[in-house]
């Protein structure tokens, strides 16, 4: 082969048809050596079989069985069935709480100083659940006193924008939050009670309520 | 002998107009899509540079560059080379030339209507995939044209053996217009839901690096070595195992491009398990390329083309090694969103392939032209440049990468810092890529002076002297 | 291999399985994610974008900010995400089912952008970043390496009475700058950017086994 510095052509060392043939020879063929066999197939071999091996590792410790929900991949998928996030009605009381009852009441229970009773550390919170079924299911009106002091209000029936479920858990909530410590109050109940006074149309007054329940 | 030649002749003779219309076509977009990336490369150390203008803006540049840089040159390049190469390893001439420059036509018109598109604000944000609709159904229907010409050509040919070569051209003919066709569909047409769009343009894009480019740039490698030392493949037995095997494992290495991403960790599990893998295929091709040139570097470096093919092979290593430090977790944990994994892109498209087909082209265009280089000097500046400016961007870029990286990781440093302490190497970049684009100049020159009709004195027969028959055992 | 057609069905069988395995295993497991309804207050998430934050999608695309910027936070210890308050929690494939076009990106050239909107609540800080990044705020450019947009506003006279409030800024020649409908689309759709909720599938894992070798 002539230099190709001053050359402005490439030569070739083959022609095509030789090229072909003689590899499609050697496909089928390893080579002879002089001495010996050639180590590389055997290493060759071991190559591709470190591989696979690792790789394979690799592949099942990472993928946490190719679970849709993990993205790390040290983590195991869970066995078994899957986990059920419990909700409980105070939780589901409180979403009812911040929408409605929140406005009067305040979010601290406190309610308004001479204008809206508070719910912490009510009397009427923790007693009888007769009695606030019956307030949030037809409102109530007029004098009342709460941990010793007055009001002169007017609270909205509630009984027909609120399911019973929804009523049960906004007072369970209340009878549970701000140190309120009272037992929770059941769908079934707030039913029961919604039945025996479907003919009630008017707001309760305090003397009313006191007079119900125990 | 003298029918083999003649035979030689005829397919280059029938291969001529088809392959300088590629060829050219390719070269020229090199050209605008080098400026359009050296522009990009500019505007990050400078972000003032042509801010102003709408069309110029970082955003819509870069992605125009790398589109204009991937189908503009890289698949011209690849038709030119695989039709040529596939007519002659088939041994026969490459018939109705007319359509394929019909095919080359429409291919260049997508091309350009799909940048247009990138900077007039159409783009569809998808890597490698941002050309707008209209413009990637002309290129799949000029595809397959072509595609189908290359498969016929191969159908009919005359030669009962079929070489390494052949099958990766076959293979990358296959591979291009499924992958483009199930990623546009999956994308645009009727796009799937959410990260799975993510996981599809990952597909794409690593489906296009390593089943269309490196598989020409490897049968370019398989080609040029036999043919130019004269001396048979080393270890030849193996290559059809190689084949196969990069072939599949790199297919599924897609995933770990997602890393740490909004998928599942299976995802990018099996994605890095498939890049280990592939290092058995690339041991193969290895010892095959470098064992038949072991022993015979001296000749090698006298050849034009092998220079070439060997930055090839080089470029090859370096991106395989690459890939493979990228899918393991603690690497990518710092080197993800760096450099670093856009320096694995480049390698593959630039040092491994765009080398390979420089390296094929200052063989194949004297045949087919029937001419000579007229300025050997501009082949040697070819060369010098684009080993040059691999080596300064690959260091550059890692060193780059590893710093940003790095300090990303470092919750206290704040952006201006990190930005801060990487401009020089931005700059640097923007250095090497105007070096390599001299060379693609120097290159240009000489292929306007080989392919103009009037210019180059015509060679006589007896310059490309007839190839002796090859020996079969090994040296 | 001889064959031709064995070839193509070799091929044909390499693609198809990368694409079964790759491709059409996790569109069966994240093609059809739905929202997820909170238990507690019923409600869905995530939400779609709405109205001018969806087509501040369409400018952010056309603009090609994925170029620079990703929008995927990485889990607490991968990576600084978390710290950087770049989030609260990794980002999941529940995050990105209301996307048209989903543009978490691959390169961080400028930060995540996330959840930008909880970050920096503040549209003001949006617009001068837009218009001009190099402008001084603290005695630092608020954006170091990023480029101007000042095609997304226009420079216009001063009414007849006073200055638009829409105005960024006003020239000292009376000229008062004006984000353009486009810019406006594009802050609202970034200060769109909060993934505020954190699915079950996104909460930290803990190891409560002794942390094993390798990567």
């Amino acid at each position: 082969m002539s230099s190709d510095k001053n050359n402005s052509v490439e030569q070739s060392g083959a022609s095509d048809d030789s090229i072909q043939q003689v590899h499609d020879k050697l496909q089928h063929t390893k080579p002879e050596k002089a001495v010996g066999y050639s180590a590389f197939p055997l290493v060759l071999l071991g190559v591709m079989c470190t591989l696979v091996f690792f790789g394979s590792i690799y592949l099942v410790h990472y993928s946490a069985h190719f679970d849709a929900t993990i993205y790390n991949e040290r983590q195991k998928p869970r066995s078994g069935a899957a986990e059920i996030i419990t909700v409980t009605p105070a939780q589901l009381g409180k979403k009812v709480y911040a929408q409605i009852c929140v406005a009067c009441h305040q979010a601290t229970g406190q309610g308004i100083p001479g204008v809206f009773p508070p719910l912490a550390g009510s009397e009427w919170a923790v007693g009888s659940e007769e009695r606030i079924i019956l307030i949030v299911l037809h409102g109530v009106n007029g004098k009342i006193t709460v941990s010793g002091k007055d009001y002169d209000n007017a609270m909205a029936s509630l009984g027909s924008s609120l399911k019973d479920d929804q009523i049960a858990n906004v007072l369970t909530y209340v009878r549970q939050e701000w140190g309120n410590n009272a037992p929770a109050v059941s769908p079934e109940t707030v039913a029961k009670i919604r039945a025996e006074t479907a003919s009630r149309t008017s707001p309760w007054t305090a003397a009313e309520l006191l007079r119900i329940g125990k | 002998m003298a029918r083999d030649r003649a035979e030689q002749q005829e397919i280059d003779a029938s291969a001529k107009w088809p392959v300088l219309v590629f060829f050219g076509s390719a070269l020229l977009w090199l050209i605008i899509g080098g400026a359009l990336q050296l522009a990009a490369s500019i505007q990050l150390h400078t972000p003032a540079f042509l801010a102003d203008c709408e069309w110029f803006t970082h955003g819509r540049i870069a992605p125009a560059a790398q589109n204009a840089l991937v189908y503009g040159w890289g698949m011209n390049a690849g038709f030119a080379f695989a039709l040529w190469l596939m007519a002659r390893l088939s041994a026969a001439a490459l018939r109705s030339a007319g359509w394929l420059m019909v095919a080359a036509v429409f291919w260049n018109l997508g091309v350009f209507l799909g940048l247009a598109g990138i900077l007039g604000g159409y783009s569809t944000s998808y890597e490698l995939l941002e050309m707008p609709s209209f413009a990637s159904l002309l290129l799949l229907g000029s595809y397959l044209m072509i595609g189908v010409w290359a498969v016929t050509t191969f159908s009919v040919r005359n030669t009962e053996k079929v070489y390494a070569s052949q099958w990766y051209i076959l293979g990358a003919a296959f591979w291009f217009p499924w992958l483009f066709l199930v990623a546009r569909l999956m994308l645009s047409t009727s796009p799937v839901n959410g990260v799975v769009q993510s996981i599809v343009n990952v597909w794409y894009v690593n489906g296009l690096l390593n089943l269309w480019f490196v598989p020409l740039a490897l049968a370019a490698a398989y080609y040029f070595l036999p043919k130019i030392l004269g001396k048979p493949i080393y270890d030849y037995y193996v290559a059809v195992i190689g084949f196969w095997w990069f072939a599949i494992c790199s297919a599924c290495s897609a995933g770990s491009r997602l890393i740490g991403g909004p998928v599942p960790a299976w995802v990018a599990t099996l994605g890095s398990a498939a890049s280990m893998l592939v290092i058995a295929a690339v041991v193969i091709i290895g010892v095959n390329l470098l064992g038949t040139l072991c022993g015979n570097f001296a000749k090698a470096q006298k050849s034009t083309t092998l220079r070439f093919i060997i930055l090839s092979i080089v470029g090859f290593m370096l991106a395989a090694a690459l890939n493979f430090a990228l899918s393991v977790r603690s690497f990518a944990e710092m080197a993800q969103f760096t450099f670093i994994p856009e320096l694995r892109d480049w390698l593959l498209l630039y040092a491994c392939f765009s080398t390979a087909m420089f390296g094929a082209a200052y063989f194949f265009l004297p045949r087919v032209t029937g001419k000579v280089w007229r300025a050997p000097v501009l082949i040697s500046t070819h060369y010098a440049a684009t080993a040059l400016g691999v080596l300064a961007l690959t260091v550059g870029l890692v060193v780059a990468g590893w710093k940003q990286g790095h300090l990303l990781n470092l919750s206290d440093v704040n952006f201006a810092t990190i930005t801060n302490e990487i401009t020089p190497w931005l700059t640097y970049r923007s250095v090497a890529l105007m070096l390599l684009s001299i060379g693609h100049l120097a290159f240009l020159i000489n292929f306007v002076w080989i392919a103009c009709p009037c210019c180059s004195p015509c060679t006589t027969a007896a310059t490309i002297k007839n190839p002796p028959e090859m020996e079969a055992h090994q040296a | 291999m001889k064959n031709g057609l064995l070839i193509f069905s070799g091929a044909f069988a390499t693609l198809a399985l990368s694409w079964a395995g790759v491709v059409l295993t996790a569109n069966n497991q994240l093609g059809s994610l739905t929202q997820y309804k909170d238990p507690v207050d019923d409600a869905l998430y995530p939400a779609p974008l709405t109205g001018l934050a969806n087509q501040g999608r369409l400018v952010y695309q056309d603009l090609g900010c994925v170029s620079c910027h990703t929008q995927q936070v990485r889990r607490a210890g991968f990576g600084s995400d978390i710290e950087r308050k770049w989030g609260k929690h990794q980002s999941v494939a529940r995050d990105y089912i209301q996307e048209m076009t989903v543009l978490i990106g691959s390169s961080r050239f400028g930060p995540d952008l996330r959840n930008v909107g909880s970050r920096i609540p503040d549209a003001d800080y949006f617009y001068k970043l837009l218009y001009n990044p190099q402008t001084k705020f603290a005695g630092a450019p608020l954006a170091h390496g990023m480029p101007a947009y000042p095609f997304l506003f226009e420079t216009r006279p001063v009414g007849s009475v006073q200055s638009s409030h829409k105005a960024i800024k006003t020239t000292a020649d009376g000229k008062e700058i004006v984000p353009t409908a486009r810019a406006q689309a594009l802050v609202a759709y970034l200060l769109s950017l909060k993934d505020s909720y954190e699915y079950p599938e996104a909460k930290p894992f803990v190891a409560t086994e002794k942390k094993e070798g390798g990567h």
